[in-house]
């Protein structure tokens, strides 16, 4: 009860805000009849510029047709004049109904039917050359109006690049009733880039200062011709100006350099996290215990599915076949915040499957391999091979969708460089296990015993630890994590039967990179090849940088033929 | 004993005239698409379809009165085994025609058997041309039945600056080249062009994205993008995190169709264009009647008239897209063109097939005498409901896989 | 394992060359189709790229299961065998391709004409494959000088075990980035294909096809008496040492990296060889011969069929092989079932591989017998049969 006494003034304000809108439209309309049935052409393109506000894509249809010479007006025995355009169906050949422009109904004939016309028989509304210009530029400034923050952004500073004087009284109008803070620096960036070349040098010079102060890197194209121009012709608007422009360029150059400069910073991290969270499970299972695990790629897509299991469960249900027998699971349909939540299940529970398949391998295949450790390679790619192809049956060949929730979606900017929420999610979640990881080894009895039985199996065992029950742990551990990276990856890439083959030779380098059994050495080595991956790719483009990269990481194993951090024995072949 | 012997004799005659008679009803046509490996993400669909249409003609009386009878194998992706499964359907099934292949490299590694042993292929995916053979019927949209017109559009839309990524691979670097030429010659400064690759696989497009976003600061900025399947997901997400829209620069995809969309953020695409000869949300009768057909088929795939068993069909969220009806109408323009011809022998088919109209689902169709079909070209703004909406239509386009004759 | 052919190996081996040499062959040449003796031309070419395959496997073997060195990067030098004769065979295409020019159709069409007018369109460093002595020369001089190469830098800092294997992994999946790229001049994606002669002779005739295939099996045969002279010499004694305990060998004052050196050169080799008979059966050769993913599977061949010997390698190339276009035709869903759970169940039950199941039948019977016999004795007794076998696994850590 209580909720709809709240919700009830909340209903009522949005039919008060939807009524006032219709009104408005209805005033909108009635405005663009006037200005088609008025005479006179200074009224007409008066009435045309007041139109710039309407959200109606009616008087958007009616001012193309108009600029088109498509536009006419039905004269009836009795009543008013009404002016129409003709709906015309893309492929129908022949006549077509008349809408009216003043309420969007159909031209009707006195007994109420609908009319049809056919465009050769009718003579167009006038227009002319003032005319058709005004209407162009309502129809440009009607994106203006939209009600999305972000396209009227994008509007104005399209609007802004063509630099047409004309547009500027609109953008101050605008900037006066404009209230989204990005909205009213575009507006003044639109302005000013439109003011840079005015004939009044005092204007002329504030306006290019402005777009200095404004940091305007939509301008920097702009200003780089109007610098060389200055150069070339010094007369034409004076050296104060000149030396401004030169100044500003210099000034948003550097600006856009740091910010290239933090975005690369940026972009090499979180590719390095995205590598560490694909490598990390990897680190333990083959780093730790020496089991080359090639099915790795397909525990991280247990996991992924997993995720896409949740997620459908959250929504609107999950469907899937298990060696042909379909299941159709209902789902909790779940929308908005209460959906998002879905992700953060999912991440426990792909953690939690993805440990379980890992505990059904040792138990099943790896635990019998241990003292033959390539042949675990072996073994695992049959594994692989097994799982891929489980996955086309139970979930279709196709990749699925997983939405990214609410919060991972759009980006956070920062003085024009975007930091997007899932890889900031993703570079957090990095440093969250990487720390979890380190905890439970070195801060555990588990970590503990892992840590012996992994450094001598023997003598861990007559010290008393049960290494079986070690083993298996920690390959579900390693597993889990593998898992766990999966879900984290369809946030960023896609997830279908072959989302583990375009990881394992990365995660298998990383791993070797940094040093086989040192998380350290992983953390470090995908770092490295993190970062140096996207400062080269700017310039030598994908393909090259990643062989490059490559390349790299062979010339660096032979200076370092056991990784980035050794780990000493006094084993001799260790 | 001598009526016995007489019966058993009558017996095994009859039993031979019905095991022959049977063995006359059907005709062996073979399906040569990947169901492991890479490519399967796409290619199993249109075994599906394959499968679909054998079904609906073999339903309405086969061909010739013989019921089509399916040979499925699994090239699994890897280049080699395509050309010996094409060889082996040709020598060993003898089956009539194939319908098969994806990728060119697939295409191509199977041509010289085609060539060689006088097999007929259909082939039905969207490529760079510069191929003809005779053994091989492209229903595919070629260059200038998809990448031109969709550039053409983006043009007249008033974009001035184009941004081309593609996957490193021939159709890519073939189609942005022949699209190179044309937007020169469409007077597009050589500056406002950008031609990016990235590696097959490629799961990390931050740098790409950065640099898009730059490019489309001044506006009046588009993508065409021939990024091959997998890798649109990680573009497209990155895409759109960096709050890059289809208002301020939209994407033209010729890798996406409806079945791509089934793994692809849809909500965050909405808007961006797609260009093929056909798409699932056309109406027209006849759309709607294949469209509910495949729909109700799936539920209980099964190829009548034959002792095929149909598995591994998805059943969930299935969609039609243009691959799947240009495979489609490559069974139907055989079989009319076998009813034209009365054989199946391939020469007189293949003399048969050029001209052959097939009214399909959006449009009708000819085969042309350069193996390549006329067919209506759809421009599609994407919705978020993983649809296209049409925007543009051209009409009747003959597809030409040579770019020197179309860039003149 | 010193010495000369035994008696009974060499039966076994006469006999297999004799029916894969002289009788299969001649079946597919004088027994008219449709007999059933008949074996077709079809099943001949593929027979043949089958023993491609185990010439590749007996490379990867020589390497792995004698001398230790596990290569995740065998398919390259496999690869660029195949392009080097893949490059003679695009040049012998002459006018007959889309374009009717004298420079193959990727080239026409990338405007290489303009780019190399001095050649007429032909890259310089494809000019010489005109020749087929060239071409013949380059398949065994590319793959063994990229090997030295890479051999050389790897061994000489001692990367071994498996930092060697993902090194050799990056190489080749950096290479089959490399050739991906059209401008790398050999194709892209495409690969080289359609081929139409090889030294005159249309590529696709029974004649040619079965020509191509005593080739292959001479070059198998070939290989495999030399892989069986060099590790029955004292080289490959020092080889098998090297895979057991390399530093001892170390300390004992050879050159283990020399050693390696020389089979990393000589498997290169054999494998490049291998690709070049393998590209004129298949008709194709593209850069995803090179993906990491090839040499693994070469490497599952040897498991399959047991390494450390040198049938066993033969027999799990053209087993699996064989099995594999099976399957693809009979199950074209399941396959990767069933090859799969092969690999599962051959790593864990039969770990010395097809050929080692005698010796673990008969194993198997003696304990049988035994504990029939003495079924109080102590598990102790038989357990040391059990390790004995240890040594003999090479493995990339201990």
């Amino acid at each position: 009860m209580k909720l709809l006494l709240f919700l009830c003034p909340l209903l009522l304000a949005v039919a008060s805000v939807s009524s006032r809108a219709a009104d408005a439209t209805a005033k909108f309309r009635a405005t663009l009849v006037e200005a088609i049935l008025s005479e006179d052409v200074d009224k007409q393109v008066e009435l045309v510029n007041q139109l710039v506000d309407a959200e109606d894509e009616l008087i958007a249809r009616g001012l193309t047709a108009w600029r088109a010479s498509e536009l006419y007006v039905h004269s009836p025995a009795s009543g008013a004049k009404a002016p129409f355009l003709l709906d015309v169906q893309p492929g129908v050949v022949g006549d077509s109904k008349g809408i009216r422009l003043f309420d969007g109904t159909p031209v009707l004939d006195p007994t109420g039917k609908p009319l049809t016309f056919n465009a050769s028989s009718l003579t167009p509304v006038d227009n002319s050359s003032k005319l058709r210009k005004a209407i162009k530029t309502a129809l440009d400034l009607f994106a203006i109006g939209n009600r999305d923050p972000h396209l009227r952004r994008d509007a104005v500073t399209k609007l802004g690049q063509a630099r047409i004087a004309e547009y500027v009284p609109f953008f101050e109008r605008r900037m006066k009733i404009e209230t989204d803070k990005e909205v009213i620096r575009s507006l003044g960036e639109a302005v000013a880039l439109t003011r840079a070349t005015d004939a009044d040098p005092k204007v002329r010079l504030g306006a290019i200062s402005q777009l200095g102060e404004l940091r305007s890197i939509n301008s920097i194209d702009f200003l780089r011709e109007l610098d060389t121009e200055c150069k070339l012709n010094p007369a034409k608007y004076g050296e104060d100006t000149g030396r401004l422009v030169h100044s500003v360029v210099l000034q948003l150059e550097n600006y856009i350099r740091w910010g290239t400069l933090v975005g690369t910073a940026f972009r090499g991290v979180s590719l390095s996290a995205v590598l560490l969270v694909a490598a990390l499970g990897l680190a333990i299972t083959f780093g730790l215990m020496g089991v080359i695990n090639m099915a790795h790629g397909e525990v991280m897509a247990v996991g992924a599915y997993t995720a896409y299991a949740v997620q459908c469960l959250f929504g609107n249900g999950l469907l899937f076949s298990i060696f042909g027998y379909q299941v159709s699971l209902k789902g909790a349909g779940f929308s908005g915040g209460f959906f998002d939540v879905y992700f953060l299940v999912a991440l426990v529970a792909s953690f939690v499957t993805a440990a379980l398949v890992g505990l059904g391998l040792e138990r099943g295949i790896i635990r019998f391999l241990y003292k033959r450790p390539l042949e675990s390679l072996l073994a695992t790619w049959g594994v692989s091979l097994v799982l891929q192809q489980l996955f086309r049956h139970t979930f279709g060949a196709a990749n699925v969708q997983v939405d990214a929730p609410g919060f991972l979606q759009g980006s956070l900017v920062v003085s024009d460089i975007a930091f997007a929420y899932n890889r900031i999610f993703i570079i957090g979640f990095a440093v969250f296990i990487v720390f979890g990881a380190w905890l439970l080894l070195t801060k555990t009895s588990l970590g503990l015993q892992i840590r012996a039985v992994m450094q001598n199996r023997a003598m861990a065992s007559c010290l008393g630890v049960r290494t079986d029950r070690v083993n298996m742990m920690t390959f579900a551990l390693g597993s889990g994590l593998a898992g766990v990276a999966g879900a984290c990856m369809s946030q960023i890439a896609n997830v279908g039967p072959s989302l583990g083959q375009s990881y394992i030779v990365d995660c298998f380098m990383i791993v070797v990179l940094g040093g086989v059994g040192n998380l350290v050495g992983t953390v470090s080595a995908s770092a490295g090849v993190g970062v140096t991956n996207q400062v080269l790719e700017p310039w030598l483009g994908a393909v090259l940088g990643k062989i490059t990269v490559l390349v790299a990481i062979i010339l660096f194993l032979q200076w370092r033929p056991s990784g980035l951090f050794v780990t000493r024995s006094r084993s001799l072949d260790g | 004993m001598k009526l016995n012997l007489k019966s058993l004799f009558t017996g095994i005659a009859a039993t031979a005239i019905v095991w022959s008679a049977s063995a006359a009803e059907t005709v062996k046509v073979g399906v040569l698409h990947s169901l492991s490996g890479t490519m399967a993400i796409s290619e199993t669909s249109l075994k599906d379809v394959l499968l679909f249409t054998f079904d609906e003609i073999n339903k309405s009386g086969g061909v010739m009165g013989k019921m089509i009878e399916p040979v499925v194998v699994d090239p699994a992706s890897n280049w080699p085994l395509f050309a010996e499964k094409a060889e082996e359907l040709l020598v060993k099934d003898k089956v009539s025609v194939v319908f098969g292949c994806w990728t060119s490299v697939s295409r191509k590694s199977v041509l010289p058997k085609f060539e060689q042993h006088n097999g007929l292929l259909f082939y039905p995916v969207q490529y760079e041309g510069e191929e003809l053979s005779k053994n091989i019927f492209y229903t595919a949209e070629a260059v200038n039945q998809q990448a031109i017109p969709a550039v053409a559009y983006m043009l007249a839309e008033g974009k001035k600056k184009f941004y081309l990524v593609g996957s490193d691979y021939v159709y890519p670097r073939t189609t942005n080249k022949i699209l190179k030429k044309y937007l020169q010659m469409k007077g597009i400064p050589e500056s406002d062009i950008i031609e990016i690759y990235t590696p097959f696989g490629h799961t990390d497009y931050q740098t790409i994205v950065a640099q898009i976003k730059k490019f489309a600061g001044g506006g009046n900025a588009c993508v065409i993008s021939t990024l091959n399947g997998d890798t649109n997901v990680p573009f497209f997400k990155e895409f759109a995190n960096a709050g890059l829209t289809s208002e301020n620069c939209p994407v033209v995809s010729f890798s996406i169709s409806e079945d791509e969309f089934r793994g692809l953020p849809a909500k965050q695409l909405a808007g961006h264009l797609g260009c093929w000869t056909y798409f699932m949300s056309v109406k027209t009768p006849e759309n709607d009647k294949f469209v509910g057909d495949f729909m109700s088929w799936i539920k209980d795939p099964k190829v009548t008239g034959t002792s095929y068993k149909v598995s591994g069909v998805d059943p969930k969220g299935r969609v039609t897209c243009s691959p799947m009806n240009l495979s489609r109408m490559g069974v139907h323009l055989w079989k009319q063109a076998v009813e034209k011809a009365g054989s199946f022998d391939v020469d007189k088919v293949r003399v048969a097939l050029i001209g052959q109209k097939f009214k399909g689902p959006v449009a009708e169709v000819t085969m042309q005498e350069n193996h390549h079909l006329i067919n209506n070209v759809f421009i599609g703004e994407t919705l978020p409901t993983g649809q296209f909406k049409v925007i543009k239509t051209f009409k009747d386009v003959a597809a030409e896989p040579f770019s020197d004759m179309f860039l003149k | 394992m010193a010495g000369k052919f035994s008696q009974r190996e060499l039966l076994i081996v006469g006999l297999l060359a004799f029916i894969g040499l002289v009788l299969l062959p001649c079946l597919n040449a004088f027994v008219p189709a449709g007999n059933p003796l008949h074996v077709s031309t079809f099943a001949l070419s593929v027979y043949g790229k089958y023993l491609t395959y185990a010439v590749l496997a007996l490379g990867v073997n020589l390497l792995w299961g004698y001398t230790g060195i596990l290569s995740l990067g065998q398919c390259l030098f496999f690869s660029l065998g195949g392009y080097a004769l893949g490059m003679y065979l695009m040049l012998q295409i002459g006018k007959l391709g889309q374009y009717q020019k004298e420079i193959p159709d990727f080239m026409v069409f990338l405007e290489y004409e303009a780019k190399y007018p001095a050649t007429g369109g032909l890259p310089a460093h494809w000019i010489p494959f005109r020749n087929f002595g060239f071409a013949a020369l380059m398949m065994i001089v590319v793959p063994a000088v990229v090997a030295y190469g890479f051999g050389f830098l790897a061994f000489r800092s001692r990367i071994k075990g498996v930092y060697f294997s993902i090194l050799s992994q990056a190489l080749t999946y950096a290479a089959s980035l490399m050739f991906f790229r059209n401008d790398f001049t050999f194709g892209g994606n495409n690969g080289l294909t359609d081929f139409k002669f090889i030294l005159g002779h249309d590529i696709n005739s029974p004649v040619t096809k079965r020509t191509l295939y005593i080739c292959s099996g001479l070059l198998l045969l070939g290989v495999y008496v030399f892989c069986r002279w060099i590790t029955s010499t004292r080289f490959g004694m020092i080889q098998r040492a090297i895979r057991d305990s390399e530093n001892r060998v170390l300390f004992s004052g050879y050159a283990t990296a020399n050693f390696k050196l020389f089979v990393f050169v000589a498997a290169a080799i054999i494998a490049g060889l291998g690709g070049a008979l393998f590209v004129p059966q298949v008709g194709i050769i593209n850069p995803s011969e090179m993906s990491p993913e090839k040499s693994l599977e070469a490497i599952v061949w040897v498991a399959v069929g047991g390494r450390g010997n040198l049938l066993g390698p033969i027999i799990g190339a053209i087993g699996i092989n064989s099995l594999k276009s099976y399957a693809t035709h009979a199950f074209a869903e399941q396959w990767p079932y069933v090859l799969g759970l092969l690999f599962i169940f051959v790593t864990l039950f039969m770990p010395k591989g097809v050929v080692g199941l005698p010796a673990q039948f008969r194993e198997i019977w003696r304990r049988f017998k035994n504990r029939n016999q003495t079924a109080d004795l102590p598990k102790a007794v038989i357990a040391p049969t059990a390790e004995a076998e240890k040594p003999l696994q090479p493995t990339g850590k201990e």
